[in-house]
């Protein structure tokens, strides 16, 4: 009977935790779809930013195995690079969080643009670098590589979006 | 160091209360629980993941020893129902202290709940992906990035729920040692405690507890592999 009862409240204290996260969690899009160019281009920089991380988990979860896919890397390297150049232009003046629509873009994105330049332009050469090595397809020289690229988001990441919660 | 009165002040004999696995399992918890979220607040995702797998032997470790260590720490001897737990509530406003050679019925439930949210946070962590999609849980290859970002959410709710009963089990430990004059944290410590009588509770053999930490450290070694040899 004991046993029973520890079942259910082991179950039943993580079906609420989990509950509660999908709760509160928002990795989609809130709300209607905005009407103005700010609030759609920051929907569909939210859009750009799923598919880039989508783009590095698949090369990170391919380097994990005994054998990874060096076309899937290669391919997904090569999206990353085709970002990392468009980046800049997914934040076009308007929208920040004066667009209305819920943002994790700072204001300093753009008071600051100088900085954000230079913070996105060294994306661009990890990124690229990290295209170059994936298209050689030298797995030891990939791996390397990945800590710079994923160094090059959290750098930007640290000063122009709002942190997680913590 | 005092180890506190029970039972009205007759302390008599000092009686052993909790076996060693019990105690390393506790105080492991308090440190590597403390380490896992220093690691995450600084950025050390490596050493965070490490902890993360202690974390997990340990909590595996304590779910076996339910069920195959001393007397006093199995579940089906410290779970109690409604009517026991809501007695012992009742009871709990007198200063005496009602000594239990173990967990109280109202302990019992923290202990549970306790456990079964660190079991969320371990599994929560496993497949978990941060937002740059670079520091990720050893199982996260088998959820897209969508998923991963998803239960790093509830990864942070759940370390808020574990926090919420950080505070309440040190509350409430805070009351025994204030109100109740019942000192839990030294029999914590030594394994001994002084009581009125010696409650003669019957303690697991060693090689047990080696058994059970064979298994542990062997399953969380098998997932921090990712499941792969």
């Amino acid at each position: 009977m004991a046993l029973n009862k520890f079942t259910a409240v082991l179950a039943l204290t993580a079906g609420l935790a989990l509950a509660a996260g999908a709760a509160l969690a928002h990795e989609g899009h809130e709300g209607a779809p905005p009407k103005s160019p700010g609030g759609k281009a920051a929907w569909a920089r939210h859009d750009n930013f799923k598919a880039q991380g989508a783009a590095f988990k698949a090369i990170n979860d391919e380097l994990k195995k005994d054998a990874p896919d060096k076309a899937l890397i290669a391919s997904n390297a090569l999206k990353i690079k085709a970002s990392s150049t468009a980046l800049p232009s997914w934040f076009p003046k308007g929208s920040g969080p004066e667009s209305g629509v819920k943002t994790d873009a700072k204001a300093e994105v753009w008071s600051d643009a100088a900085g954000f330049a230079a913070a996105a332009n060294k994306f661009q050469v990890e990124a690229s670098k990290f295209q170059q090595l994936a298209a050689a397809g030298d797995i030891a020289a990939i791996k390397a590589q990945v800590r710079p690229v994923g160094g090059s988001c959290k750098g930007c990441h640290d000063k122009y979006r709002v942190p997680e919660k913590k | 160091m005092a180890d506190g009165g029970a039972a009205s002040g007759s302390a008599a004999v000092r009686a052993r209360l909790w076996d060693a696995p019990v105690r390393l399992v506790h105080w492991g918890l308090v440190t590597l629980i403390g380490f896992s979220w220093w690691a995450a607040e600084y950025d050390h995702l490596e050493w965070h993941r490490w902890s993360g797998y202690g974390v997990m032997g340990l909590v595996v470790f304590r779910l076996i020893w339910g069920f195959a260590g001393s007397g006093n720490v199995r579940f089906a001897s410290f779970v109690r129902g409604p009517a026991a737990t809501f007695a012992y509530l009742r009871a709990l406003p007198h200063r005496a202290s009602g000594f239990t050679p173990g967990h109280n019925p109202l302990g019992a439930w923290s202990v549970l709940a306790l456990l079964a949210v660190l079991v969320v946070q371990v599994v929560t962590g496993l497949f978990a992906v941060d937002v740059d999609a670079f520091e990720a849980g050893q199982l996260s290859d088998r959820v897209d990035f969508d998923t991963g970002r998803l239960i790093a959410g509830w990864h942070e709710w759940s370390f808020t729920a574990l926090q919420v009963l950080v505070v309440l089990h040190l509350t409430a430990v805070a009351f025994y040692l204030v109100y109740k004059r019942d000192n839990l944290i030294g029999p914590m410590v030594t394994g001994w405690k002084k009581v009125a009588k010696d409650p003669g509770l019957v303690f697991a053999p060693l090689w047990r507890a080696a058994v059970a930490t064979l298994v542990a450290v062997g399953f969380a070694w098998w997932v921090s592999k990712g499941f792969r040899m």
